[in-house]
């Protein structure tokens, strides 16, 4: 019951102002340790408790994660763009490091079937190869 | 002479049944959480990860490809696509037959020991199990061959008929499910 509160609380106060699933995805695997796989939220802890907090993190990963892999190509190629926008990278430079470094990988919930996972990389393989083609052909100027 | 090969002879065929007998017990130990876990893990894995519709549906969708193609995207992306699409589409199948063979594996040896199925459910059970292991094999020779859109069909029946093991599956295994204990009510308690 708290992890639903929980859960809540950070919807209502936190994830309703990110509307993309794909900045939600990143947003809550940032908020992931790396060397423990332990989900931190200074606010949310401070109201429930660090292990709720920590459920709570993860069950919202997990529902992100999902609501991705079964995202169309195109919806995943705009997410991508508006992604890279808000970024303020240049589309040159964003695609080449993401092309290179596949950060979406360390994104996916650490239970997620592997097929899925396998599936949404794909995705974005492609999706990235979309929006290198449409960068290609756009005219010099406006490429930069 | 005759007499005494014919005495041998069934003396090594009484031999060889004995150890036949003797190797199927051992795979049906009874009391094996092993082939119990194994099984769990994955009915777990076809109904959480590989057969829900909305996945199966976007691994084999053609709106994608009808996306890429309607805005003109250059060939090596399409090119790109179809060759991904491809080996996620192998890799489902591989994966649903690989578990449905873990599935089969636990009906033959062990579930008898746990679950209480009707010779009719064991029967049908039976006929699912081959019919879906032909049916993925066919399925994979057919993506392999004409990509991931070339057996829509096929698709939807082997994730049926998989579903429909599943639901006969977790009947053995409902054992295995917590039950819900319902909390002393302070009023029974001794005052």
């Amino acid at each position: 019951m708290d992890v639903e509160q929980a859960r809540q609380d950070l919807c209502r106060r936190t994830l309703s102002d990110i509307q993309r699933p794909l900045d939600r995805l990143i947003y809550l695997a940032s908020m992931r340790d790396y060397n423990t796989g332990v989900y931190h939220h200074e606010g949310l802890a401070s109201r429930f408790t660090e292990e709720v907090a920590c459920e709570a993190l993860a069950d919202c990963h997990r529902e992100a994660f999902g609501e991705l892999v079964i995202c169309p190509l195109h919806e995943l190629v705009s997410q991508l763009d508006a992604y890279r926008s808000s970024t303020h990278t240049s589309p040159r430079e964003f695609l080449t490091a993401w092309g290179r470094l596949e950060p979406y990988r360390v994104a996916v919930p650490v239970q997620a079937d592997p097929l899925s996972a396998e599936f949404l990389f794909s995705n974005f393989k492609i999706a990235l190869a979309v929006l290198e083609s449409q960068l290609d052909s756009r005219p010099a100027g406006l490429a930069a | 002479m005759i007499q005494l090969l014919f005495f041998v002879l069934i003396g090594v065929a009484l031999l060889a049944s004995l150890l036949l007998i003797g190797r199927r017990g051992s795979v049906r130990a009874e009391g094996d959480s092993g082939a119990l876990l194994e099984a769990r893990r994955a009915l777990d894995s076809l109904q959480g990860g590989l057969l829900p519709e909305e996945l199966v549906q976007r691994i084999f969708a053609r709106d994608d490809l009808d996306y890429l193609t309607s805005s003109s995207a250059p060939k090596a992306v399409r090119d790109l696509f179809f060759t991904e699409r491809k080996r996620i589409a192998l890799s489902w199948i591989s994966q649903v037959r690989c578990q449905i063979s873990s599935l089969k594996r636990f009906h033959v040896g062990a579930a008898r020991s746990y679950a209480q199925l009707g010779l009719g459910t064991e029967f049908k059970l039976a006929c699912h199990f081959a019919a879906l292991l032909v049916a993925c094999r066919a399925l994979r020779l057919a993506v392999y061959v004409g990509g991931p859109y070339a057996a829509p069909r096929m698709v939807g029946v082997t994730a049926a008929a998989a579903a429909s093991i599943c639901t006969i599956s977790e009947q053995s295994l409902a054992f295995l499910n917590p039950v819900q204990v319902k909390p002393f009510a302070n009023s029974s308690l001794p005052s």
